[in-house]
């Protein structure tokens, strides 16, 4: 492992792209989106009331064109089921929505709050307020004609800390560094090892391909430990982030790791040349990337991807990170981690089995 | 009694549309250097890596050390060295921690004596904190050489070691792997250089599609095979031709050169008197003693030159 280590970090385009190169990520999206909106927002929301006016006021909001809805159970606790599904803003309308639109448009006074739960200091979150202030506004002037009844009560997510926009991004680059650094990389070193005939001297030693493949492992795992630290403290230091490092989280990168250096070195059993090695890594690389949420939410995504992206490992990775880093939710990012280990034995049984270092 | 260090027993290794190695056999004693000798693509590299353990036979048996190689070799990969065909370093180690690095896959921890006492064997005591992708040609097969021997093994297999070097540096490393021997090393070494096997070795097994056609010490080969001594007229041309066919001979004519074989050392005096009173000019008269190239020429019907077979 030192050996390999010292040839690694004498590459410098290597050591580059493992240590350097999710920072300046960091600083130019930090920069970019640190203190604006940017996507599509998907907007959670609890109808208590299931009425037709209820129903009316969630299809004016998804004909805004900048809000998306999706619904909360009606049965589940609001704050709870935010906190566990790691929700960045939801709407609750509650019960008696109907009933107040109905006495005011017979003349009584009358008023509904719906409460807006999310985090404040994020972009997603102001968009969300000015969408349903909005639609409120829309509803009063032309169901009740200008006499306020909708009003939207804005409140924080109970139990979350104050959020920024690097909180939430953060664990997608460490996603995206989780997948790059070990996948990118065990795909060149094994079109290297096969052109340069690497595997077939090392086939004259005693070292055998499970011991190597698992000391590719322990580099790549300590180098993205110290890839991550480093990213963390630009976070910290330069974009005031709250998420931190949590155990899960290094369990999860830990296995992350131990997935994509597998799946690198199973994709090197068709590798024949440098050039294959970076065609095959980039086309399974790249779409993952940006399909698993490394860069916007899976939610943002149009339906057909988001259930694509249920069968891309790095989903796991992102939403695993995402769940215990920034909503310290680690009991979903428990399952995150196991399925993220399932794919990582699967790829490392691949992976020892089919490479050979045997001619035939 | 000598040990057999290598046993070969009718090996074939058969792809879908090739034999590559068809029915071959041989012993290598201990301490003997043994030479595959052949053209590129008769079948010397698929040899060699079956008993390296690379490959697998389709048949036959394959015994280095006493140890059946299809199933055995972890048992013995310390105690076997090779330098494979082609042999390229890790570039961005030096060859201090190359030799280190190789140690510890051998489960050997080397000081850092003996580590330069490898470097210096090979010659690359100056060199030793090079990178090698800065190494020549010649200093990265040393190289590759100190790694084979960190285990230090029985056996080496050197396969093809000094193709593709310079004259200079292909002779330098020569004088290492003698040495290898006179240590006591049992060496294997394939080569499509007739000189360096009639230089090296002490057995020569000659290759050409997948089989072995003549087999036995350069001596052996020579006085079997070689046709004997040749006189050369060099620069007497077609009219010396003429002139040698007047006296009942029969020469060759190799370029400007007119060559007269001498199947019998006994006959040379008598040839050479004859040859002698030829009149026709031309600049020298000189005997010439048969080689491998002759041999490889006798058996094979070609000229091998860089590996490749020219009729």
């Amino acid at each position: 492992m030192k050996a390999f280590g010292t040839q690694y970090l004498r590459s410098r385009v290597g050591a580059f792209f493992a240590l350097i190169f999710p920072i300046l990520l960091i600083l130019l999206f930090g920069a970019i989106f640190g203190s604006s909106g940017s996507t599509t927002v998907t907007l959670y929301v609890q109808d208590l009331d299931n009425k037709p006016a209820s129903h009316a006021f969630i299809d004016a909001l998804n004909h805004t064109n900048v809000t998306t809805t999706r619904a909360i159970p009606a049965s589940a606790n609001f704050s709870q089921y935010i906190r566990e599904h790691s929700i960045n803003v939801a709407l609750q309308i509650p019960v008696g929505f109907q009933d107040a639109l109905a006495k005011a448009q017979n003349g009584t006074k009358a008023t509904v709050n719906l409460t807006l739960a999310g985090d404040q200091t994020q972009s997603s979150y102001g968009i969300a307020v000015s969408v349903v202030d909005a639609v409120a506004t829309a509803f009063n002037l032309q169901v009740v004609r200008a006499s306020p009844v909708v009003n939207v009560v804005p409140t924080s997510i109970p139990g979350l800390r104050h959020l920024t926009y690097i909180d939430l991004f953060l664990p997608g680059i460490i996603g995206f560094t989780v997948l790059s650094t070990p996948l990118f990389g065990m795909t060149a070193i094994c079109a290297e090892y096969r052109s340069r005939r690497y595997f077939k001297l090392l086939a004259t030693t005693k070292l055998s391909k499970a011991e190597w493949l698992a000391a590719k492992v322990i580099f790549h795992i300590v180098l993205l430990f110290v890839s991550v630290a480093l990213m963390v403290l630009t976070g910290i230091f330069i974009f005031g982030m709250k998420a931190g490092l949590t155990p899960m989280a290094l369990l999860i990168i830990s296995a992350g790791t131990l997935e994509f250096t597998s799946m690198g070195m199973a994709l090197g059993i068709f590798v024949r040349d440098p050039e294959t090695g970076a065609a095959i890594a980039n086309a399974i690389g790249f779409p993952m990337m940006f399909l698993a949420g490394s860069f916007f939410p899976v939610d943002a995504m149009p339906a057909f991807l988001q259930t694509f992206a249920r069968f891309l490992p790095l989903t796991y990775i992102n939403e695993g990170l995402r769940a215990t880093m920034t909503f310290a939710t680690d009991s979903t990012a428990l399952v995150d981690l196991v399925i993220t280990l399932g794919f990582a034995v699967v790829f490392f049984v691949v992976a020892a089995r089919g490479l050979s270092w045997k001619s035939k | 009694m000598a040990e057999p260090v290598i046993e070969v027993r009718d090996l074939v290794k058969r792809y879908a549309d090739l034999t590559a190695v068809d029915g071959v056999s041989f012993q290598v004693d201990r301490g003997m250097m043994f030479s595959l000798l052949g053209p590129n693509g008769a079948g010397k590299t698929t040899t060699v890596e079956i008993l390296e353990g690379l490959r697998d036979p389709t048949s036959g048996d394959a015994r280095v050390l006493g140890v059946d190689v299809r199933s055995g070799y972890r048992k013995i990969r310390d105690r076997v060295g090779v330098l494979p065909q082609d042999f390229e370093p890790f570039d961005r180690l030096k060859p201090r921690e190359a030799v280190a690095y190789w140690a510890q896959l051998f489960g050997r921890s080397m000081t850092a004596e003996e580590i330069s006492g490898i470097i210096q064997t090979v010659g690359l005591a100056d060199r030793a904190d090079t990178l090698a992708m800065n190494l020549s040609g010649g200093e990265k097969r040393r190289l590759g050489i100190a790694m084979s021997l960190v285990g230090r093994p029985e056996v080496v297999f050197l396969d093809e070691p000094t193709t593709g070097l310079d004259p200079s540096a292909r002779r330098e490393l020569w004088g290492l792997i003698r040495q290898l021997k006179r240590e006591g090393t049992t060496i294997l070494l394939t080569t499509h250089y007739l000189d360096e096997a009639e230089q090296l070795a002490d057995d020569v097994a000659i290759m050409n599609h997948g089989k072995i056609v003549a087999r036995g010490s350069p001596a052996e080969l020579i006085a079997q095979h070689g046709g004997g001594s040749s006189i050369v007229l060099a620069g007497a041309g077609e009219d010396g031709l003429r002139a040698v066919r007047a006296r009942g001979i029969t020469p060759e004519l190799q370029g400007s050169d007119v060559v007269v074989k001498v199947p019998v050392a006994g006959d040379m005096r008598r040839m050479l008197e004859k040859l002698a009173s030829i009149d026709t000019p031309l600049n020298e008269i000189y005997t010439k003693r048969s080689s491998l190239e002759d041999v490889f020429m006798n058996l094979v019907g070609a000229r091998m030159q860089e590996g490749v077979l020219a009729t």
